[in-house]
């Protein structure tokens, strides 16, 4: 597995060690390229700051919050509206962003009276919500304001609110990494265990960590766990309730999603109240089959995951080979930030047939790296912290049908007309589940044999302009090469699902199941 | 009646209507050719203004990071300015232009940028790089001063400042256009060209709309030049569009070259746009040509057709950039409208005393507010509390507020990525006009009938 050296960064020798090629055979005991190291300034690295990794990836996914940044007005305004973290009490977190808007003379003389007034404002703004996190920046960080004090002086003003305190700012750590773990640490030092679950309902209470609700996706996964007669008692963080959160030491397992973001807390839960740690999949048929059961060994109630596996595979099954037959071979890079390319990078493959040829992380450590390229194919390349131009390089050797990646990297990669997918928010999510996961397929299909590729790719100067065709249809460009048997299946199926999936989950009701004590009493 | 021009109340901001100093500082330097800047500071600094402006032109633009970590922030952070800067350097062989953008970061810490562009210049530049055109330029944009306005405003100054210099007179003109779209820049170019007159334009940012080419890579950027800029000196005039965008390298060049120089009005709307002919008149003697009248004609038609029966007394609250909220306001007034609310995003003590918000305390014959330092709780607090409104005029930022209002918005400004391809279409000039005023009408007539209320009066008009 030797490293990957790239044409455009020759000059710097520290990047020498970041990228490797997968070769036959090779374990990563041969090589595994640096991570989560300083970014070497002026290369356009595609890393963000500690502080949107605190705030804006785990912080604001929280529901029901009042989430204030104390800083300059810009951390605020950039991380507002830039990502897909739905809630079911119609988007509060997403709506609304709170500023101190620091000024110059703040800087000069402090900012903690300044604190205060917009913390005392905002809950006048909002007197429904009780909660809030304050936010600490690199401003309000350098002049050493205490934000912990403020909050306790504004809890004790106000004996009905609760405030948490996130000292994050922009410079802590070499990418938005180091803010996962700020908080991560912050939270269960400051919150967990301060009080109790509203109630338990269930012998099976869980805590779902590291999981966003990017277009729903927690909502999705919710609906497993409640179909098995299992509580989630929190979702650390999205959709999450900030109470809820507070109660995180009574559950019975943490189930953990994004381990790159949250196994911070999964640690500290094990090590301080004994709660196990389960790391699972909500990505792919059999991951998502696998996850739910291992739930089930550790509750005991395999019969009712199974039961949901088969009901869900039957279901969704035809219409995800129908897209597997039409993508196997298809050339795929998977370039997210941090987890994702573990969490897809071997089922993508094995569940739709496309061939992960690179993998990147923007912030990921060297975990994230093993446990993806022991998942990709052989050949693939890896990179840690890419920059534009290493992106550029690759995505001209490689030559991928699609790339999985950011908004504005997407948009480099239209311009050598490549298709993107959005890594981060989704296309058309949620993703996760069976339905999700369909719905992946589906947007990875749409987006590879999109007639308006072949359309970019004629140069009416110089190439004989067809002229037979009034249009392509993406079955004309898919079906072309597929055997009479496979395109006429009678089995297989386009996706079914409707344009929003969730509004359904919302008002659905669940089984109760029969509570072991309670069934003691009545016998 | 009365029309009051006051500072938001509370201290904080619920909902930013602008982001700060640096991101202004970046999108300026993206319209100069061959230059890409380095944000001294965090890396979010630089990474979620590439997403903002990507998310506004649907394409990507280079700027990088010094990529501060807590080691520089705690020692010093100048020596990532001098790495960035060779890194930079060595990999993008075109670059010649390099903005060094401060943050509020770094103007913390006291960083001395100048003294690393001097080092540089001194060290870095003449021994790894001889002969190689390369201008490092600090700019100081401090986020916890002004807003991404004067981040824009300060930018322009230092580009103008660096590189100009006086040689022969050029006979052209400067046209410093402040933060628009590349629609805007099309019409305006256009303008230019029916009265003759040979322009630079600052900031050459029509290629930001940039195509997606059959071969090779496309890398959107302006097209500004170091000649451009070297040139303005020497210019017969300078007509600054906004006095907030673009006034400081206006007046920087009236001082120090004495070049006639006129500042504003923004040309949105018809009269506004006339004005604008009339100062490139002034300033060019030349003369308005017939087809200019024409096209005014049918812009004139156009608004003719909808102010009396759609646009009369339809109430609108308008916020954004500074100029392009007055000469909204302003265009809404001659159309019929009724601006009652304005709202301003920085805390510029120069928009209490602006003659064009003066104009309209004095005669606006029914209330109106205008806030300074304000943000969106102004306007969403108003509503809540019982302001009628038919209309918002304002980004994609405030986009909630009209979704759960049910108040009808025209997308207007930066940023507009809720909507498809806005940046193409101009606000200025008479194109500008028509392409304003029927948003306007479409986007009333689309309500009308979602909310059924007179929808069928559209049968015949």
């Amino acid at each position: 597995m030797p490293y990957h050296e790239f044409e455009c960064s020759k000059c710097i020798p520290e990047r020498k060690k970041h990228a490797v090629i997968k070769g036959p055979g090779e374990d990563l005991t041969s090589a595994l390229p640096l991570g989560y190291l300083n970014t070497i300034p002026g290369t356009i690295s595609e890393r963000g700051c500690a502080y949107c990794g605190a705030k804006h990836v785990i912080g604001t996914p929280m529901k029901d919050v009042i989430h204030l940044s104390h800083g300059p007005i810009g951390c605020t305004y950039d991380t507002w509206q830039t990502k897909r973290y739905i809630s079911d009490n119609d988007n509060f977190q997403i709506k609304y962003t709170f500023a101190t808007d620091m000024k110059e003379k703040h800087v000069v003389f402090g900012a903690e009276k300044l604190l205060k007034q917009n913390m005392l404002e905002a809950f006048k703004a909002f007197p429904h919500i009780k909660r809030m996190t304050i936010y600490q920046t690199c401003a309000s960080a350098l002049i050493g304001d205490d934000l912990n004090a403020i909050a306790q002086e504004v809890m004790d003003e106000l004996p009905d609110v609760d405030i948490f305190v996130c000292n994050s700012p922009g410079f802590a750590g070499p990418s938005q990494s180091g803010g996962h773990h700020k908080i991560n640490i912050a939270w269960i030092n400051q919150k967990v265990g301060t009080v109790e679950p509203k109630a338990i309902t269930s012998d099976y209470v869980i805590n779902y960590v590291g999981e966003y609700n990017i277009q729903g996706d927690q909502e999705v996964m919710s609906d497993f766990f409640k179909r098995m007669g299992v509580q989630i008692l929190s979702t650390f963080t999205g959709n999450g309730s900030y109470d809820d959160l507070r109660a995180m030491h009574r559950a019975h397992l943490n189930v953990l999603e994004c381990a790159r973001s949250a196994e911070y807390i999964c640690n500290e839960l094990r090590v301080r109240y004994g709660i196990p740690r389960l790391d699972i999949d909500g990505f792919g048929f059999e991951p998502l089959g696998n996850s739910l059961r291992k739930i089930a060994l550790f509750f005991g109630i395999e019969e009712r995951a199974q039961a949901i596996i088969d009901e869900e595979t039957a279901r969704w099954k035809p219409e995800l080979d129908w897209y597997k037959v039409r993508l196997t071979g298809k050339k795929v890079c998977l370039w997210p930030g941090g987890s994702k390319l573990w969490h897809w990078a071997h089922v993508i493959h094995a569940e739709m047939g496309l061939d992960v040829v690179s993998v990147y992380t923007k912030f990921g450590h060297q975990g994230d790296m093993e446990k993806g390229i022991s998942r990709c194919e052989e050949g693939a390349l890896a990179i840690d912290d890419p920059n534009e131009l290493e992106g550029l390089e690759a995505m001209e050797t490689l030559k991928p049908d699609i790339i999985l990646t950011g908004k504005r990297p997407g948009e480099v990669a239209k311009k050598i007309r490549v298709p993107y997918l959005n890594a981060h928010g989704y296309h058309n999510g949620p993703w996760k589940g069976w339905e999700g996961w369909v719905r992946f397929a589906r947007d990875i299909y749409n987006a590879i044999y999109s007639p308006i590729h072949e359309l970019s790719r004629l140069d009416i100067s110089k190439d004989e302009i067809p002229g037979d065709k009034g249009f392509v249809t993406q079955r004309m460009l898919s079906d072309a090469n597929l055997p009479e048997e496979v395109r006429n299946s009678a089995t297989l199926r386009e996706y079914t699902g409707k344009f929003d999936c969730l509004e359904a989950l919302r008002h659905k009701t669940y089984p109760t199941f029969e509570r072991k004590a309670a069934a003691a009493v009545a016998g | 009646m009365h029309c009051e021009i006051k500072d938001k109340e509370r201290a904080g901001i619920i909902n930013p209507i602008f982001t700060c100093q640096p991101c202004g500082a970046q999108f300026a330097s993206i319209g100069i050719k061959d230059s890409i800047g380095i944000v001294h500071g965090g890396q979010g600094c630089v990474m979620f203004v590439r997403l903002l402006i990507s998310q506004h032109l649907k394409e990507s633009f280079e700027l990088a990071s010094s990529s501060v970590h807590e080691d520089g922030a705690v020692f010093g952070a100048c020596g990532r300015v001098e790495q960035a800067v060779d890194v930079l350097l060595m990999r993008y062989p075109h670059v010649k232009v390099v903005p060094i953008i401060s943050t509020c970061l770094t103007e913390v810490i006291g960083d001395d940028i100048e003294g690393v562009v001097r080092k540089l210049n001194e060290g870095l530049l003449p021994e790894k790089y001889p002969g190689r055109e390369v201008h490092l330029i600090p700019i100081h944009t401090p986020s916890f001063v002004g807003s991404m306005i004067s981040g824009y405003d300060i930018a322009v100054r230092e580009f103008v400042k660096y590189f100009a210099r006086k040689t022969e007179p050029s006979g052209k003109l400067n046209v410093i256009t402040g933060w628009v779209n590349p629609g805007d820049v099309t019409a305006l170019k256009h303008l230019l060209k029916m009265m003759d007159i040979d322009a630079t334009v600052l900031f050459e940012i029509e290629a930001f709309d940039s195509p997606l080419m059959p071969e090779g890579n496309h890398v959107s950027h302006g097209d500004t030049t170091i000649e451009d800029l070297r040139g303005t000196a020497n210019a017969l005039g300078t007509i600054a569009l906004n006095r907030y965008e673009g006034g400081k390298a206006a007046e920087y060049l009236a001082n120090e070259f004495d070049i006639p120089t006129l500042i504003g009005p923004t040309p949105i709307g018809i009269r506004n746009t006339d004005t604008f002919l009339k100062n490139l008149k002034t300033l060019t003697g030349k003369p308005i040509p017939e087809k200019l009248v024409r096209e005014r004609g049918i812009a004139i038609d156009a608004l003719t057709d909808l102010t009396h029966m759609f646009f009369a007394d339809k109430r609108v609250a308008i916020y954004g950039n500074p100029d392009m909220v007055i000469g909204l306001a302003q265009f809404c007034l001659d159309l019929e409208m009724k601006p009652k609310l304005l709202l301003f995003g920085d805390d510029n003590q120069g928009y209490k005393t602006d003659p064009r918000l003066l104009e309209l305390a004095e005669n606006v014959d029914y209330d109106m507010e205008i806030v300074t330092n304000a943000d969106f709780w102004e306007l969403e607090n108003r509503i809540k509390e019982g302001l009628e409104l038919d209309l918002i005029l304002g980004h994609s930022k405030g986009r909630f507020i009209s979704i759960d209002h049910n108040i009808p918005m025209v997308r207007v400004g930066f940023p507009t990525y809720d909507r498809a391809g806005l940046y193409r279409h101009p606000i200025v000039g008479y194109a500008g006009a028509i392409w304003l005023a029927e948003q306007m009408a479409n986007t009333l007539f689309a309500d009308m009938e979602h909310k059924k209320v007179r929808e069928w009066s559209l049968n015949v008009w």
